[in-house]
């Protein structure tokens, strides 16, 4: 009785307030708003916080391609249908899966769009579990704010108010023009999906119908990154578990890709010429396979009318300061 | 698992090793410990478990050679005349020291190709071009197995003990696979003798609550040392040490000390995870550190830190080579010329200096290690020439050599030479070494810090803060250890309220404070490259 008390109560009992005390601190933590100055971390993707609930059609989640690919403003403009793009950069696919998952609790999107990038990105078992940790105690992620931390910490509930008129799109005007002959030479060589993306992308499958959204896998044009080998893999597993897969950089010809003009690193991402092409496509095909609805008459989206002001304005801006620079 | 203070290793390695070795039968535990060994140098190092499995076989094989050869000897010795015993000795010691030799330079053999190929491959080919000869050697790289220089000092101090017959070589090879590849102790030490840890590792007791207890809370502070300090000093020393030509001699000072504290609390604190790891299974490893910054003196510092790899050098180095024929002649002969102080000193000196040679390059393949070895070995030559002066010196201007402001200016020397051989130690090269010297010496001010642009580099004003208050911490605790008051004991003592306060207090500094996430580049093991 001795031992069971010593090697499983007290070690219970030790953990269990030791949780309470990291829920407490995870609450004093918190960023008590989604913007910059309040210590919020991925500023643009949690700008979809300040998103009125149920009212983001698509979901759009990966690394720095999805920010600098999709622009989904172009895709308002053209069709009607509201998207956020909640992409970081270097974004692991485990935290691909935080994403959708806390979109859920607000949104009820559509669709759902991971650019396939970040699935070969490896992380390692610590960066799991750290994830894992700043998932149920924010305290892990935001620690670091006891520098600013101010009475006012203490009492308030977080309350998000501030959207993104980019909607989590990030405007690069720069060009740099990539050699792209052959990037997609065919072969029917595989590349393997680390074991542990595998799993990570088997939750998303899983967490998508369970909220009733259709995953689609997506890979934006990108001559450094991309190969068929990489296409090989991604269709293999999309059939394997019946999601549709998209691959831009097959049919780079037909959305237009000019990688003289529309790539800012040398075809390591698109740049906003190249975005606006593979946003209009997206688009078109999202409208087409999903019916997703015009809410552009909708009184209920006037804020959406306000955002394009904000964003026309942001890439205007963005364009003058790459002219000038030219100069 | 790239370190022992990262969270797969103490959220789910450890864990679970615990819960498998407790829940295995007694006599099958050592089957657990050591395929939680193997897989633990498996994640981190693959195929190259290779290495550690032939050196462990090796000295294995060896071993049992030598007690071969030694029963041998013991047999003939028994059957033999008076006047033949000598004569059997002889042959067997020959014999005895052609194994061990054999053993060793294997060993070694293996070391010095796959760590120092590449420098002495670089060296060669700069000699021979110097030399104005076109030949130049081919210069392969290797990738090490992980902790290679320390499991090789266990296998080499193995074979010597058998060879001296300190200890028995045993004839079980899991044991011996166990003293070797010991998790906890693998990839940074401490450099482990089979006396040390063989027969604790074998006996395998149950997990007891005091040991779990016990060994948390030296994990908790070792995380706390690592954590909250080193990996907050990084940023700024990466930046210093970097760009180091865009900074005064004052930062360059601060960026020294910084590196010397973040040195001993990366290692120190790995330390105390790796000891902390090792007590909860019942193991007593041999400390590795002892309050290194209350030395008096260089040679008093390297009996305290990284004790372990000193008392290597100093029973396999220094004292084979101080006790054989050569130098024993020649203290003799130079005792009759330079008097009976400067005598001994010389054949001393000529052993010290392959142990600091030695030293250096164990650290890395490097001139710098070299001189970082060279540097020590100086310091402590000049300690043992003129000690005897300095202390008649005293003596005579009636100085208290025991008063507590004579030993506050011997433990501030100390700290700063050490500091100086750190700033070598950590410039990645041996003219950068200099130049930062060399700035820090004729170019040193206070202006960057009265302007608060040191602030700037990586550490602002909180992290100040909470660096002082982390310091003084350690600080208090090397106080009380150094009077002989142990800290974990006295916690122990409280009532439970106390305790768990401490232990939650503890944690939630290290989360809290913690360098760790946005912002901060943790540093890597530095010891585990070694």
């Amino acid at each position: 009785m001795k031992e069971k008390y010593k090697f499983i109560i007290k070690p219970i009992l030790f953990v269990a307030i030791l949780c309470m005390l990291l829920i407490f601190f995870s609450f004093l933590f918190a960023p008590k708003n989604n913007i910059e100055e309040a210590g919020i971390h991925m500023v643009n993707a949690n700008g979809i916080l300040g998103e009125r609930e149920h009212t983001i059609d698509v979901l759009v989640v990966g690394d720095s391609e999805s920010y600098s690919a999709i622009s989904p403003m172009e895709m308002w403009q053209r069709y009607g249908f509201t998207s956020y793009v909640c992409g970081t950069i270097l974004q692991p696919l485990l935290l691909s899966e935080r994403f959708i998952e806390r979109t859920f609790e607000a949104q009820s999107p559509t669709v759902v769009i991971l650019e396939t990038n970040t699935i070969f990105r490896e992380t390692t078992l610590s960066q799991d579990i750290e994830s894992k940790l700043e998932s149920y105690f924010s305290v892990f992620q935001y620690h670091n704010r006891w520098k600013d931390l101010s009475g006012y910490d203490f009492f308030r509930e977080p309350r998000y108010t501030w959207t993104d008129d980019s909607k989590g799109y990030i405007c690069n005007a720069y060009i740099k023009p990539a050699t792209a002959a052959g990037y997609m030479a065919y072969t029917d060589k595989v590349e393997k999906i680390p074991e542990t993306n595998q799993a990570y992308l088997k939750n998303i499958i899983d967490l998508c119908r369970d909220n009733n959204a259709e995953l689609v896998l997506l890979s934006t044009p990108s001559t450094v990154n991309w190969n068929y080998k990489r296409h090989n893999a991604i269709e293999n597993f999309a059939n394997e578990y019946g999601v549709k897969y998209l691959d831009m950089n097959l049919i780079a010809d037909e959305i237009a890709i000019d990688w003289s003009v529309d790539t800012r690193d040398a075809g390591d991402h698109v740049n906003y010429t190249g975005s606006v092409k593979v946003s209009a496509y997206l688009g078109q095909y999202l409208k087409e396979e999903y019916d997703l609805p015009d809410h552009r008459e909708d009184p209920a989206y006037s804020s959406w009318h306000d955002a394009m002001e904000g964003y026309i304005v942001h890439v205007e801006e963005e364009k003058e300061a790459r002219a000038a620079a030219r100069k | 698992m790239s370190s022992y203070c990262s969270l797969a290793y103490l959220g789910l390695f450890l864990p679970i090793v615990m819960v498998l070795y407790q829940l295995t039968p007694q006599k099958h535990r050592w089957k657990a410990l050591l395929a939680a060994s193997y897989l633990f140098f498996w994640t981190i190092s693959g195929k190259l478990v290779m290495f550690l499995i032939f050196s462990t076989c090796s000295i294995h094989h060896f071993g049992l050679w030598m007690t071969l050869v030694q029963e041998e000897k013991k047999g003939k010795l028994a059957e033999a005349e008076k006047s033949e015993k000598k004569q059997i000795k002889g042959v067997y010691q020959r014999k005895l020291r052609g194994i061990v030799t054999l053993a060793v330079l294997l060993h070694i053999g293996v070391l010095v190709v796959l760590k120092y190929s590449t420098f002495f491959g670089t060296n060669l080919n700069t000699l021979l071009a110097a030399c104005k000869v076109s030949f130049r050697l081919p210069i392969p790289s290797f990738i090490l197995p992980i902790g290679i220089s320390f499991y090789t000092m266990q296998a080499v101090s193995y074979l010597f003990d058998v060879y001296r017959g300190t200890i028995r070589a045993d004839r079980n090879l899991g044991r011996l696979a166990l003293y070797m590849s010991f998790f906890p102790q693998i990839m940074e030490g401490p450099i482990c003798r089979y006396s040390d840890t063989a027969t604790q590792l074998w006996s395998c007791e149950k997990i007891s609550y005091h040991n779990m207890t016990m060994g948390m809370q030296r994990i908790a502070f070792g995380l706390m040392k690592k954590i909250v300090i080193a990996d907050r000093l990084n940023l700024f020393i990466k930046n210093v040490f970097t760009n180091h030509a865009s900074y005064d001699g004052g930062v360059i000072a601060v960026a020294m000390v910084c590196y010397t504290c973040q040195l001993y609390m990366e290692f120190s604190g790995t330390i105390d995870v790796v000891i902390g790891s090792a007590e909860i299974f019942g193991i007593k490893m041999p400390e590795n550190f002892r309050q290194p910054f209350f030395s008096k003196t260089i040679s008093e510092f390297w009996t305290r830190w990284h004790i372990t790899l000193g008392a290597w050098f100093r029973d396999y180095v220094f004292y084979p080579l101080s006790m054989s024929k050569p130098l024993k002649h020649m203290t003799v002969s130079a005792r009759k010329h330079l008097g009976n102080h400067f005598g001994p000193l010389v054949a001393g000196s000529i052993a010290l200096f392959v142990v600091w040679i030695c030293n250096g390059l164990w650290h890395g393949a490097g001139w710098f290690y070299i001189f970082f070895g060279l540097y020590h070995f100086g310091l402590i030559l000049l300690g043992n020439m003129f000690g005897p002066l300095f202390k008649t010196t005293a003596e005579k201007l009636h100085i208290d050599r025991n008063k507590w402001y004579y030993r506050g200016i011997q433990i501030i020397r100390t700290a700063i030479l050490v500091n100086i051989g750190e700033l070598f130690f950590r410039s990645n090269g041996l003219r950068v070494g200099l130049t930062m010297f060399k700035k820090m010496v004729t170019n040193f001010s206070f202006a960057s810090i009265k302007s608060r642009q040191i602030l700037t580099l990586g550490i602002d004003k909180y992290d100040v803060l909470i660096l002082a208050v982390s310091i003084l911490l350690v600080f208090a605790v090397s106080v009380m250890r150094e009077r002989g008051i142990g800290i974990r004991t006295a916690i122990a003592r409280q009532n439970i309220v106390v305790r768990w306060a401490f232990y939650y207090g503890l944690i939630l500094f290290i989360v809290i404070f913690g360098a760790y996430g946005k912002g901060y580049v943790p540093i890597d093991p530095i010891y585990a490259n070694f």
